[in-house]
Formats: C-alpha cells, sequence, structure tokens
C-alpha cells in the first residue's frame, strides 16, 4: 500500500475526570474506507473531533499528515483538505444545491463578481459522478434527507478533498436511502479520497470496509482488515469489560404488573408491547437514536398515540399530556436534565415543587412550604448543596440530577422513568443515584431505565428490551442479560 | 446546611436588588449634592432639598402611577417569557374610547370604564391566544396589535381629539379628605393623594404576592425559564401563557383609564411612546427579558425610580432633550452592570460548589 495521508500516534483526549481517549494509534490510507466501531461513548465522536481539528489531543502523541507533524485546527483541516460531515445536518434549506456546495466558498471572477455558470458546471459535474438524480439547481429544503447527506458529500469531491470523514451518515434513513449512499461512499473511495467511515450498523461496515477498527472505553482494541474478521469476533471485541466495572444490587421479587404496553405506535415508534412489573427494573437498551427517548416521551402524553394502547394498573389510559400522566403518578426523569429537566435559573426549593402543583387543590404556595419541601430532600437525597435556596446552575451534574429525583418524588409517583439517569455524572455520584433507585424498588415502585451505558444498563435491570430503528428488537430476562446479547441485538444484521 | 441569610426587605437573594441598588444610589446621592450647591447658590444657606418634599414625592407617585400599573402586567408577561409592546397604543385606545363614549355616546363613565377593560383583556387575549397556541414571536404579533389598535383608536375618534368634563373626577378624589375635608398640611404644603395612586399602590402588592404565593405565580416563572422542562413537569404551558396576557390586558386597560383621568383628553397622543417607559420600568427593575427571573417588587422600585428621575431632571431645570440623553444612558449602564455583576457573583458561587462532573457537562 501507499504512504499512509493520514496518521494518529499514541493520542490522549483527556476532560475532566474522563479519560475519552488513551493512547489511540489511527491511520488512514488514499482510497481506503476505515470503518470505526464501537459502542456509545467507546470514544468515536472524541476521535472524530481530533481528526476535524476541533479538539486539541492531549500533549504526547502526535498527529500527522502527509508524513508532517501538524496541530490541526477546524480551519487548517479543512485547509488541508480533511472534510467531516457530521451526523446532523448542515446544510441550508433555502439554497439551491449549487449554492450550498460552495457557500463560503465562492469562485469570484474578475470585478468581485461570483462566477455562478462556473460553480454550476462544477456541481453538475460532481452530482453525475456520484450519479445523484438531481438539479444543482434544486432547493436543498425539498430533497430528501438522504440526498441532503450527498450534497455534503459532493463537496468534497468538488473541492479535492484528501480525507473524508463521515459520522453515522445512515442514521433516520430508508433502505433505499442507504444503499444509493453506500454506492456513493464506494464511489468516492474509488476517486482516491480516503474515507473515515462511522457506524452503528454491522451491515453496512462490512460492505464497505477495507479495514475495520474498534474502540471500547477510549482503548484500541484492535484494526484488522476487513476479511480477517467477522460479525461474532466483532461484536466479541467492543464488549467484554472488566467484571469491575459492573455492580452487584439486591433484587426484590415481581410485583403486580404496573405499566403494559400493547401494540403501541406513534412519535416514530411503532409496534411496541412489554409489561413492567413492580418492585423491578425494565431497561431499555439500543443505540442512540434507537426510539428510546421517544418511546419515553410517548408513554408520559408528551406526544400523540397513534394506535395501541397503555395500561397502568390494569387499566387503559388516555393521556393528552404529561399532566395527566403525572396524576396517575407517573414520573419522567428526562435524559438532559439541563434542558428538560431544570428550571437551571431557579432555587433548588422552585425546582423542587413544580412537578406537584399538579396535584395541589390550593391555589395559594407560600415559599416557606418550598424551601422546606427543598429541605428535605436535600437531606433525605445528600444532596450536596448550600441550602434550598441555592440556584440549581451552580450545582455539579450529580447534584442537579438529584434536584430533578427530588421533584418527582415530591409527585409521590409510583411509575419512574429514568432516561440515562446518571450521564455525565461521576462515579460517586452514579453509585448514589442506583441507591436510590434500589430503595425505590423496596417500596414497591416500579423503574423503566432507557440507558447507553452498558454496565449501567447490564447490571441494574431485571429484564431487558433492546430497540431499533423504533421497533422492539428482542427482551432478554435477568439470565440472559450480557453485553454480547444486548449489542448482537441491538446492532447485529440478524437476530439471534 | 445553613440556611442563607435573608438580605434587606423582601428581596431573599441579593442579584434581585442589583441593578435598582446600584442606581437608587448614585441618583439619590446626584441629587441631593446637586441641591446642596443649588441652596447654597440661590439662599446662601443649606436649604431643605425640594425633591425629598413630601408633597415632591407623592407628586412622583401621582407622575408614575399609569406607567407604574402597566409595569406590574408587563412585569408579568416578561417573566412568562413573553413581551407586549402593544400596550402604549392599547392606552390611547383606551383613552379615546372612554372619551368618546361619555361625551358623543351618552355612556355613564363607571359603564364606558367596564368596557374599555373588557376590550383590553379581550385585545390581549387574543394576541396570547396567538402567541401560545401558534407559537409565533410575542415581539412581532404584539407589534402588529400596536399598529392596529393604533388604527382602530383614530377610527373611533376620527382622528380629532375630544376633551372630557372632569367626568372621571372621582379617580382624583384625595385620600387624605377623610381625615380633614379641608386637607392635610405637612411642612407647609397641602398633600395630594388621588384614589388612583392607592390602586396603584394594591396592585403592585397584588401582583407581587400573586407572583410569589400562587400557584399562578410559580408556573409563570417556570414557563418563562424553561418551557420544556415546565411541559414535561406537568405545565399548561399555553394557558399559562395565554393568563399572563390577559391580566395584562385587565391592567393596561386600568392603566389607561388613570392617563385619560390624569390628561382629560381622549387622544392618540396619551399612550404614544408608553411601552417604552413601562419596559424599561421593568428592565430596570431586573427582570430578564429571556424570562424566568426577577420580581414585580422590583419592577415597582424600578418604575418608582424612573418617575423620580424624570422628577427630579425636570426640577433642576434640565432641558428634556438631555432628559432623554440621560435616561437612556441610565438604562444602559444599569442593566449592564447588573448582568456584570451577577455574572461575577454566579462565578465566585460556581467556583465554590465546582467538581469535575459539571465540566464535563459544559463539554459535551
Amino acid at each position: 500500500m501507499a504512504e499512509a495521508i493520514f496518521r494518529l500516534n499514541c493520542i490522549s483526549k483527556t476532560f475532566p475526570g474522563v479519560k475519552a481517549l488513551s493512547r489511540i494509534d489511527f491511520d488512514l490510507y488514499p482510497g481506503e474506507v476505515h470503518c470505526i466501531c464501537g459502542e456509545n461513548g467507546a470514544g468515536k465522536s472524541t476521535l472524530i473531533k481530533i481528526l476535524s481539528g476541533a479538539y486539541q489531543p492531549d500533549p504526547g502523541g502526535s498527529v500527522e499528515f502527509e508524513g508532517k507533524r501538524m496541530v490541526l485546527t477546524p480551519r487548517l483541516a479543512l485547509e488541508l483538505g480533511i472534510q467531516t460531515i457530521y451526523q446532523e445536518f448542515n446544510v441550508f434549506p433555502d439554497l439551491s444545491v449549487t449554492e450550498n456546495i460552495f457557500a463560503g466558498l465562492e469562485i469570484v471572477g474578475r470585478g468581485m463578481v461570483v462566477n455562478r455558470a462556473e460553480m454550476r458546471k462544477k456541481a453538475q459535474d460532481a452530482l453525475s459522478y456520484l450519479r445523484c438524480r438531481f438539479s444543482p439547481d434544486a432547493l436543498v429544503g425539498e430533497l430528501s434527507s438522504g440526498e441532503k447527506k450527498l450534497v455534503e458529500i459532493a463537496k468534497a469531491i468538488v473541492f479535492q478533498r484528501k480525507i473524508v470523514v463521515l459520522d453515522e451518515p445512515t442514521a433516520s434513513f430508508s433502505v433505499s436511502e442507504i444503499e444509493m449512499l453506500l454506492d456513493v461512499v464506494k464511489k468516492v473511495a474509488a476517486s482516491g479520497i480516503a474515507v473515515a467511515y462511522i457506524s452503528h450498523h454491522l451491515d453496512e461496515v462490512f460492505r464497505l470496509a477495507d479495514r475495520i477498527t474498534i474502540l471500547r472505553d477510549g482503548m484500541k482494541i484492535l484494526t484488522a482488515c476487513a476479511g480477517e474478521i467477522d460479525e461474532q469476533t466483532l461484536v466479541r471485541n467492543m464488549v467484554g469489560r472488566d467484571v469491575s466495572a459492573f455492580y452487584s444490587r439486591q433484587l426484590f421479587p415481581q410485583g403486580k404488573p404496573a405499566i403494559e404496553a400493547r401494540h403501541l405506535c406513534g412519535n416514530g415508534v411503532s409496534d411496541i408491547g412489554f409489561t413492567a412489573y413492580r418492585g423491578q427494573i425494565l431497561g431499555f437498551a439500543g443505540m442512540v437514536g434507537s426510539g428510546r427517548s421517544e418511546l419515553m416521551t410517548l408513554l408520559m402524553g408528551g406526544a400523540k398515540r397513534t394506535s395501541g394502547e397503555i395500561l397502568i394498573d390494569g387499566k387503559p389510559v388516555d393521556f393528552r399530556d404529561p399532566w395527566d400522566a403525572i396524576r396517575r403518578k407517573m414520573c419522567y426523569i428526562t435524559e438532559d436534565r439541563q434542558n428538560t429537566g431544570l428550571f437551571l435559573k431557579h432555587t433548588i426549593a422552585r425546582n423542587s415543587i413544580i412537578a406537584n402543583l399538579v396535584n395541589r387543590r390550593s391555589p395559594f404556595i407560600h415559599p416557606r412550604e418550598y424551601y422546606a419541601v427543598g429541605q428535605h430532600y436535600i437531606e433525605e437525597l445528600r444532596t450536596k448543596a448550600t441550602g434550598a435556596n441555592a440556584v440549581v446552575a451552580t450545582l455539579s451534574g450529580g447534584n442537579q440530577q438529584k434536584v430533578v429525583l427530588a421533584k418527582w418524588f415530591h409527585t409521590d409517583g409510583d411509575i419512574f422513568i429514568f432516561d440515562e439517569p446518571t450521564r455525565g455524572i461521576d462515579v460517586g455520584a452514579k453509585q448514589e443515584i442506583y441507591q436510590i433507585m434500589i430503595n425505590l424498588l423496596k417500596q414497591d415502585k416500579c423503574i423503566l431505565m432507557v440507558s447507553s451505558d452498558m454496565p449501567e444498563i447490564v447490571s441494574m435491570s431485571d429484564r431487558v428490551i433492546i430497540m431499533k430503528e423504533g421497533r422492539i428488537a428482542g427482551a432478554l430476562e435477568r439470565a440472559e442479560i450480557s453485553e454480547e446479547n444486548i449489542l448482537q441485538l441491538s446492532i447485529g444484521g440478524s437476530s439471534i | 446546611m445553613k440556611r442563607e441569610k435573608k438580605s434587606f426587605l423582601i428581596f431573599r437573594k441579593n442579584s434581585d436588588l442589583q441593578t435598582v441598588s446600584v442606581v437608587t444610589f448614585f441618583f439619590v446621592v446626584a441629587v441631593l449634592i446637586y441641591q446642596i450647591i443649588a441652596g447654597f447658590s440661590t439662599k446662601g444657606g443649606l436649604a431643605y432639598p425640594s425633591f425629598i418634599y413630601p408633597s415632591n414625592i407623592l407628586n412622583i407617585f401621582i407622575q408614575v402611577a399609569a406607567v407604574g400599573i402597566m409595569a406590574m402586567g408587563m412585569a408579568t408577561v416578561m417573566l412568562s417569557g413573553g413581551i407586549d409592546l402593544s400596550v402604549g397604543m392599547m392606552v390611547s385606545l383606551v383613552a379615546i374610547f372612554i372619551a368618546k363614549a361619555v361625551m358623543h355616546w351618552g355612556m355613564s363613565p363607571a359603564m364606558s370604564v367596564v368596557l374599555a377593560l373588557l376590550i383590553t383583556v379581550s385585545l390581549e387575549l387574543i394576541m396570547g391566544f396567538i402567541i401560545a397556541w401558534l407559537n409565533v414571536e410575542p415581539f412581532i404579533i404584539t407589534l402588529g396589535g400596536m399598529i392596529a389598535c393604533r388604527g382602530i383608536a383614530l377610527l373611533i375618534a376620527r382622528s380629532q381629539e375630544i376633551a372630557m368634563e372632569q367626568n372621571l373626577a372621582w379617580f382624583k378624589t384625595n385620600v387624605f379628605d377623610w381625615f380633614n375635608s379641608d386637607g392635610v398640611k405637612l411642612f407647609g404644603f397641602k398633600l395630594q393623594l388621588p384614589y388612583y395612586v392607592l390602586l396603584f399602590v394594591l396592585i403592585a402588592v397584588g401582583t407581587w404576592a400573586m407572583l410569589k404565593y400562587t400557584r399562578f405565580g410559580r408556573r409563570i416563572y417556570a414557563v418563562g425559564n424553561n418551557p420544556q422542562a415546565a411541559y414535561l413537569s406537568g405545565i399548561n404551558v399555553r394557558l399559562t401563557k395565554l393568563l399572563a396576557y390577559g391580566f395584562n390586558g385587565l391592567l393596561v386597560g386600568i392603566g389607561g383609564t388613570i392617563a385619560l383621568v390624569r390628561q382629560n383628553t381622549g387622544i392618540i397622543t396619551v399612550g404614544q411612546n408608553m411601552e417604552i417607559d413601562v419596559i424599561a420600568a421593568v428592565v430596570i427593575g431586573g427582570v430578564a427579558m429571556s424570562g424566568g427571573k426577577g420580581n414585580a417588587m422590583s419592577a415597582f422600585i424600578g418604575a418608582l425610580l424612573m418617575g423620580a428621575i424624570t422628577n427630579a431632571m425636570t426640577l433642576m431645570r434640565i432641558q428634556f432633550e438631555w432628559q432623554y440623553l440621560v435616561k437612556g444612558l441610565i438604562i444602559i449602564v444599569a442593566v449592564s452592570g447588573g448582568a456584570l455583576s451577577e455574572r461575577l457573583s454566579n462565578r465566585k458561587a460556581v467556583r465554590s460548589q465546582e467538581d469535575p462532573s459539571c465540566k464535563i457537562d459544559s463539554q459535551s
């Protein structure tokens, strides 16, 4: 093979308290498709951000481009010819395809006038090379999501980039769009561009990859040529943690069914059926974007149910809004506590009473009362704060999460939905949150837990439901729960 | 866990006070210095400063009443995350409607005031409905409302002014007449305290209590700070916004009536640019434009402060051109100074409770 165009030697990246990448070696050769695999949180996104210059690696390693050591910045990366295409779309919907491709990099002719004809011709050439069926004059907002992605890829052809990084390009694509994209990626590589490709879909990986790199917990496990590795080996290498990463918890006998779903559809999920029992944790695993949080929002009445039914304590319910759900003793600890869980500018006391306003009869409420409520939960949950009048924005992640819990505990709920209960929380606070969850089970409450943290879902759940593309891909009983089984179901091409 | 120290009066947190207190302090110092110098130069001795004559203090309340009442409504709307530009023109509409109804249509003053309140409440409810249910930018909708109100008012008045004959004099009844029909004198000046000033104070206290001590008040703050979290906490976000606008409509109606009482003429200029004064008062009082932060009491003080500044400058015979400049600068300095000191104190608070996990949050 020719000389590597890009090489990372012994790269580490540390965030305060967390080592996101540790001593990674990674290289790219012209004309190859190099796939990067790993679970949620394995370090793929951090690696991409180092490739694109958005993050600076810790001192110690080196970044080499065409054999020369570099300190990358986003601007320099682009000038060198590294094009990063992120999972979210970065397009201007009201501009045409040509204008999108040349946005900020217009070809200027004599007299500072933009040379439209030249730009359109170059865009047309790139589109026909990629065999795209839309015109360079089409408005990008009117293209399908697959075609929007192609517009971003066409940029790489037009500007003759040397490296293209694709982060989860096929998330939310239909089958035919995935086919189209895979063909385009092959064409891009055939033109001599090096492609780094991140995907959760193993079938895509095996169809495209020349080489595969597996990451786990910030470490590189292996890099292998695609022919030398099969799906089983790949999955086994993505999991396989130390036993010390798991917790053992107290188990309780299965109580009465608390919440059931039957053929539930709506909000991007379809045909969901499960039963969750009191005294147990029902885990929901799956890749990011598999529809787990959407399902929880649907259960909570935050989105419209198109068909199917939800039963609480055996009786069908019809929630029009979250307040209906709160009255029926449901609690929803959202995945994004800063944006959908808390009122950051307000005090702990004010945050603690807000969800229970639904159940209050009296229209009056004295600040003394919510101060007392806030103080009570600070002591019960051992929140570290100067007092119930501390503003929530000043607390750490773990303590903010406890304020969210206080908000819901005060409603005296029965069914708790924990969406990513310990995201962005340090290890000590994690253990405390787990203990709080176990205490809830002791009180005969029911917990639904969405988590992308593999050790968490494996050690905390009594049963696990695995979701994939808005549907249930499988369910595992306590004895069957293992990292390997979960991963196989959530990303594997075929079910086991 | 020690209880946080309660600071001055109603303000539990210092940050509530920052903007207002800084401006008040410098303002009072400036006025006193000026008065002392002026006293020396004219009378050759220390004179009792005219600005703090009890009669002048009451004057400030009289001058500020209409804007102050509307500031309470505006504070409620802004705390819920909205804004209302239409209040000024709505005041003109109210003034013209009442004047026309009483003088030309032969309606009783009481009846026409009640009708005017109904009109403002329904107009605000319509705008609130569009803002809350269709989720449109409140700035645009109320801007449209402002222009439309101007049109309605001019149509009713046929672009003319309508003079009244003290038909609403009841609002001006002096409170001190209760004690002594000749009025109460202090330092040789007769004290004037019309009913509408009393109404202003009552409304201010009522709004403050509503925002602080009721379930509805808590919902307003929650919706203004984080509508998404409020929705998921079981709050009817749309209804809360709608009611905030409705409440504002009621207070605009009352404020408009009082503006008419003071001017005694139904004319389009009654409420012109009043929305600017109202928003300025609320903002000086430390209510955040982004919603969810601030309180009614500091908006009340903000309104009084703006009134006092205008009053003092008039006493000092400062030309009105300069007055605009000074008022504008005060708003800019006060609000940016308040934001700066708040950022400093927040940074201190964060530093004292920092741990590694919150840094990760800010990076991801």
